[in-house]
């Protein structure tokens, strides 16, 4: 393979069987040899970086005269490597909207595809070592403290249910919202059998119980959100092995084995759900290209083996439901680009402000408001009713008095405007007078 | 778009005809020049384009980034453009 040589340096003939051999739409016959190079730097260069498997190559460069390479397993490769119809089929499968798909447009397409290769198996990576790290403790704590036992079947039961509708992302969206506002209510009950909220999916009735660790546990909850969300949803992906890696953050709440069942189950289930392993499956593609980083993930899963922690009585897997809410929230993306690192936050603190302060803020909006304001013109209204009558009664004496003196005072006011007239009656001719004389 | 160029208008009023590609907004002379070396040499080229991308946004701008390095706002101006265009006349 011409790996390392400067494709500028290879001849036109050359450019083109290379690009041929790795399935690139060629320009025009009369193009430019740039134009060669181009797309020689742009599909082949970016196909080594992705770290492709040099057997491909060569079997690639074999191939070369006929493009060989199908879309049986669209995703999985880099998006050069796809025929037109397997890149239109890796980007459906994304859920993107996908226009034909030729000369002039698959560039944007690969570069799309990329984008999303990347983000997702980005997204996987950091959720499952953040898992390992932030959850654990956590989780081990609460089991130890609360020891439910009994429940594991009941939890791994439920746990498998919410599994299943976050795939369907049928996850009912007001759970947070009501266990919020219940949760202060639900405060001073008894510490809850089942603290997950993972559990409080189920019933409502069990709702309040639950609730009552939310807003404590919130920030955490929120922030393994993601992790769980891709661990729940990777299992139907084509590598088990992988998707205990993803799950890691959950299902080192509870033991492994069970984890696995579930997952076996689930696969069995949403093996028919062509929309749900869709999605799956493509997240669990990306990780395939990044071939260094998944050996590190597989240790670490490898690592929590139901022997290493045989103590862990029921399987807790500690917050699946806060992750159906976000996927509640953004239902139609459900691509798995790296917006979940964004989505979360939001729902952090949106979410959870809204509940908090507006509830005490209902009562006084509206009706109330008006009600205080009547309440606030009472009282005024008694004193002015005072100052009324007193006025009334100033008046009333006012009244009197002048009656009193009536004709006197009558007969003065009557008087004084008639000699005021009269004066002016007699100023007045004097005027034009003046003037005359001016 | 809360207001748009002369240059904006004057191309959605009327059908685009035989328009250099640099009549489109956003496209000065210097992407007029890039994309013409492309191959993009008249307007209703950049308008297949536009088109076969769906008229998807997101792809546009890609497209016109990776072909003639518009920056966000040239990307948003002839996208807009385009689409108003299409909204008239297609």
């Amino acid at each position: 393979m011409p790996l390392l040589e400067d494709p500028a340096r290879l001849s036109k003939s050359r450019l083109k069987s290379d690009l041929l051999a790795h399935n690139v739409a060629l320009p025009p016959a009369n193009s430019r040899k740039d134009v060669y190079v181009e797309l020689h730097l742009k599909h082949i260069e970016q196909k080594d970086a992705a770290e492709f498997s040099s057997d491909e190559e060569d079997r690639g460069q074999d191939e070369a005269e006929d493009e060989v390479v199908d879309g049986d397993d669209p995703g999985g490769r880099d998006p050069s490597a796809l025929t037109d119809d397997g890149l239109k089929a890796a980007l459906i499968q994304h859920g993107v909207k996908v226009g034909p798909i030729v000369a002039s447009t698959r560039a944007v397409y690969e570069k799309k595809l990329r984008k999303l290769l990347e983000s997702g198996g980005h997204d996987e990576q950091v959720n499952g070592e953040e898992g390992n790290a932030v959850l654990y403790s956590d989780s081990e704590d609460e089991e130890g403290s609360k020891g439910a036992k009994g429940e594991g079947d009941e939890h791994s039961e439920h746990s498998q249910q919410d599994m299943s509708q976050n795939n369907n992302f049928a996850y009912p969206q007001c759970f947070i919202l009501s266990s919020k506002l219940r949760a202060p209510a639900s405060e001073t009950r008894k510490p809850c059998p089942a603290k997950n909220p993972k559990n409080a999916l189920k019933s409502s009735e069990r709702g309040p119980c639950h609730c009552s660790r939310i807003p404590a546990g919130i920030s955490r909850a929120s922030s393994v959100n993601q992790r769980s969300g891709l661990g729940s949803r990777v299992p139907n992906g084509l590598q088990p092995a992988k998707s205990i890696g993803c799950s890691s953050g959950s299902s080192q709440a509870f033991s492994i084995t069970q984890m696995v069942e579930e997952m076996e189950s689930r696969r069995s289930v949403s093996d028919t759900e062509s929309n749900g392993s869709d999605v799956q499956e493509l997240r669990s593609q990306p990780s395939r290209l990044l071939t260094v980083d998944q050996p590190a993930v597989k240790n670490q899963t490898l690592f929590y083996t139901p022997e290493a922690f045989p103590v862990k009585p029921g399987p807790k897997p500690p917050v699946e439901p806060v992750n159906g809410v976000s996927k509640d929230i953004f239902p139609a993306q459900a691509s798995p680009t790296g917006i979940y690192a964004t989505r979360r936050r939001p729902i952090k603190g949106a979410a959870g402000r809204p509940v908090q302060y507006v509830f005490p803020d209902t009562p006084s909006s509206p009706a109330t408001l008006e009600r205080r304001e009547a309440e606030r013109r009472l009282v005024p209204i008694h004193i002015q009713i005072l100052v009324f009558l007193i006025v009334v009664i100033l008046l009333y004496l006012v009244y009197v008095v002048v009656e009193d003196s009536s004709l006197d005072s009558a007969m003065s006011l009557l008087d004084s405007p008639n000699q005021a007239s009269d004066v002016e009656e007699f100023h007045a001719p004097e005027a034009p007078a003046f003037s005359e004389q001016e | 778009m809360s207001s748009t160029s002369q240059k904006h208008k004057d191309f959605v009023a009327e059908p685009m005809g035989e328009k250099p590609v640099n009549a489109l907004a956003g496209i000065g002379e210097v992407l007029g020049k890039r994309l013409e070396e492309k191959g993009f040499d008249k307007a209703y080229v950049v308008l297949g384009q536009f088109l076969v991308l769906k008229k998807d946004e997101e792809l546009f701008r890609d497209w016109l980034k990776d072909t003639c390095g518009a920056n966000v706002k040239q990307q948003g101006d002839c996208f807009g453009c385009l689409k108003e265009w299409c909204d008239a006349f297609l």
